[in-house]
């Protein structure tokens, strides 16, 4: 039973993650009919920002709470301007064409991120000071730390925020209503443009905040960190009902949930399997996802 | 070594055509012939080794380490009065060009090679080598099939995989007194190899093998898996995987309060793994040949290495330096240029004394020595910890003798 419960709690955790990642795919997906291929690359650039930060701050170790919020919003701040950069560079010259030109150029850009970052870190690996060291919660059976918590926390307020700003103000009004007709929001006056670029700021924020948050859990972080979980992310948003929004945070929590079980009732092994198994059937039986796409006034 | 087998994963399909390039090619350069097995001009040893691209500094630090032997030996007055030359060829850790380097070096004459560093780049190069009876000593390629598949003609001063495998059983097994043992492994090659052959010698040594099963490199939260371990009730846990899983592994373990002993093989004693584990790292144990600085009988060449190249010998350099001295040692003894007498020369050579401990070869050409070892780590680095004595049954302090 105690092993049930740890794997719950692994599962969360993970789950957390995939979930942040995953809205930022639903997002861009909703407006630009884009799946963002270079979105896990984003949060891998977010990682390596927030370490720059703390070896910038010159933070070795212990709980530098103060360090940790700059490295995060530093983080958040860079993949948000970065993501920005892309979408006008690569993506806003190609939207009157066809929609494989556009999923092209993000599979380039996402290996352009890739190959610079590994170019520029020569390959290694790096370690984020042990930060998150906190101590745990519950130590007996099962085990929760405060660093999973403050994790758990923390994304759980980014979703919130981001719920609020999508139904509670008139940008995120704006993006429900190109999210639904591009053509029909451009009549209303809403500069569709601007609010391309500004989905991407606001998705690219969210995966750099994940990437940050991710080297001071895990603290190891690589230039291909983003490609595995960034595959995952993205089967969540398809598993959510891809621009759906809640559906894409419960489907990646529900992701992180099979990875666990799966490890611990099957094998480890099995994982990817079981995951893009899913994915496949997901695809093939409801193709809007278990939780339907909200924007089904498109016709 | 451990790096070299991972290679091979995604570079069968170039394996095969680049072993069918060699077989155009071997006809061909065999009418050339170079003909040198008079007696003038310098002795020529050939390194393979991967001198660009990934694995570089590898094979860089290699190279250097071939040098330094060389030079040594010229110093000495050479072999028969002869010098000893080095001649490099550039593998890039990959077949086709592993391949490409063997015909470079038998037509630039050598009379043996000593080198290499990916098995995958190996495996094409043996038979272009054993066509024409040259010796090949590797120095870091623990595959087992390199010699297995070998017929006498390859030699290596690295140990096998399956070789680590029965020395991590008998550590856990005899050292660690431990009952019930788990393997993890991430489905690679090497790693494979290695669970298998812990397992095989676990069981042989009575203990119970509770789990073995990979995890999927690259996904950074084990604790899943570490739980699923836990629930098994192990002892040990041996990893067999790569340093980039070894760290976090190290880390969960220790925010999941497990308490089982977690060692690993040699392909996690980097130096990332103690950085990204940090405190958690202590006490971890890892079964890995024994480092330059671990070997007192390195000390000279260590200095001779810094001396000519400024910067430390890599993992490899120690066994690079043993290959190139034991192949000068063969020709010596052989009197003779002609790989054949070579091959017979290093079949009969018994405790040559390499820094690295005696060489002595078996009939396929690995070493009878037991040479794997144990380092914990302690303070936040690997540092020795126990080896195997000569009767291969007792653990002794890896730093005596």
């Amino acid at each position: 039973m105690s092993e049930f419960v740890q794997y719950l709690v692994n599962g969360l955790t993970i789950g957390a993650f995939l979930a942040l990642i995953a809205l930022g795919y639903s997002m861009i997906y909703g407006v630009v009919r884009l799946i963002n291929f270079a979105h896990g690359d984003v949060f891998m650039i977010g990682a390596f920002a927030g370490f720059g930060t703390l070896t910038t701050l010159g933070v070795t170790g212990g709980t530098a709470l103060p360090a940790i919020v700059a490295a995060v919003a530093v983080g958040a701040l860079t993949t948000g301007v970065v993501g920005t950069g892309i979408a006008r560079a690569a993506y806003v010259p190609l939207l009157a064409s066809p929609r494989l030109a556009l999923l092209i150029a993000a599979i380039g850009v996402s290996l352009a991120l890739q190959e610079g970052v590994k170019v520029l870190t020569d390959a290694r690996f790096k370690s984020y000071p042990n930060t998150l060291d906190g101590g745990q919660i519950l130590s007996g059976s099962v085990r929760v730390t405060w660093g999973q918590l403050a994790l758990v926390v923390l994304s759980v307020a980014l979703m919130a925020g981001l719920w609020l700003f999508v139904t509670r103000t008139m940008t995120g009004t704006a993006m429900r209503a190109l999210a639904m007709d591009r053509d029909a929001a451009r009549l209303q006056g809403v500069n569709v443009e601007r609010l391309i670029l500004v989905t991407f700021f606001v998705g690219s924020l969210l995966a750099g905040a994940a990437g940050v948050m991710y080297g001071l859990y895990y603290t190891q972080i690589s230039f291909g960190m983003g490609f595995l979980i960034g595959l995952r992310a993205f089967t969540a948003a398809v598993l959510g009902g891809i621009g759906n929004l809640p559906g894409t945070m419960v489907a990646g929590v529900a992701i992180g949930l099979v990875q666990s079980f799966s490890a611990g009732y099957v094998s480890s092994r099995w994982t990817d399997v079981i995951i893009f198994g899913l994915l496949i059937a997901v695809l093939a039986f409801r193709p809007t996802g278990l939780f339907g796409e909200r924007v089904v006034e498109r016709a | 070594m451990t790096r070299s087998t991972s290679r091979d994963r995604g570079r069968r399909f170039r394996l095969l055509t680049a072993t069918g390039a060699g077989l155009v090619l071997v006809p061909l350069a065999a009418a050339c012939g170079s003909g040198d097995s008079g007696g003038s001009g310098a002795i020529r040893i050939g390194v393979p080794a991967p001198l660009s691209g990934d694995s570089a500094s590898a094979g860089q630090d290699i190279l250097a380490a071939a040098k330094v032997a060389a030079a040594e030996i010229n110093q000495a007055g050479g072999v028969d009065g002869r010098d000893v030359q080095i001649v490099e060829a550039d593998d890039q850790c990959s077949a086709q060009q592993g391949a490409q380097a063997a015909q470079k070096l038998l037509n630039s004459g050598v009379v043996a090679v000593a080198g290499g560093y990916c098995s995958g780049a190996a495996v094409p190069a043996i038979p272009i080598y054993g066509r024409r009876n040259v010796p090949f000593v590797l120095d870091a390629s623990t595959n087992p099939s390199l010699t297995d598949t070998g017929k006498g003609k390859v030699f290596r001063t690295c140990g096998r995989d399956d070789n680590q495998g029965l020395v991590a059983a008998k550590f856990m097994t005899g050292q660690l007194r431990a009952r019930r043992i788990a393997l993890l492994h991430d489905n690679t090659t090497y790693a494979k190899g290695l669970a298998d052959a812990a397992a095989n010698s676990v069981k042989q040594f009575g203990g119970q093998v509770v789990y073995q099963d990979a995890l999927q490199p690259g996904q950074s939260d084990y604790s899943p898996v570490l739980t699923k371990v836990a629930s098994t009730k192990p002892d040990v846990l041996y990893f067999t995987g790569y340093f980039a899983e070894a760290g976090l592994l190290m880390k969960q373990r220790k925010q999941l309060g497990l308490t089982f002993t977690l060692m690993g093989g040699d392909a996690t004693t980097d130096s990332t793994v103690l950085k990204t584990a940090g405190p958690a790292a202590d006490g971890y144990i890892a079964t890995t040949a024994p480092l330059a600085k671990d070997l007192p009988a390195a000390a000279a060449f260590v200095s001779a290495y810094k001396a000519a190249n400024k910067a430390d010998p890599g993992p490899f350099s120690v066994y690079e330096y043993d290959a190139v001295k034991v192949v000068a040692k063969a020709v010596d003894d052989a009197g003779s240029t002609k790989g054949a007498d070579i091959t017979e020369a290093l079949h009969k050579i018994k405790d040559f004394p390499g820094i690295t401990g005696p060489i002595t070869f078996d009939d396929k050409g690995d070493r009878t020595d037991p040479l794997y070892i144990t380092v914990r780590v302690r303070n936040g680095a690997f540092t020795a910890h126990k080896k195997l004595d000569k009767s291969g049954g007792t653990w002794v302090d890896a730093k005596s003798s």
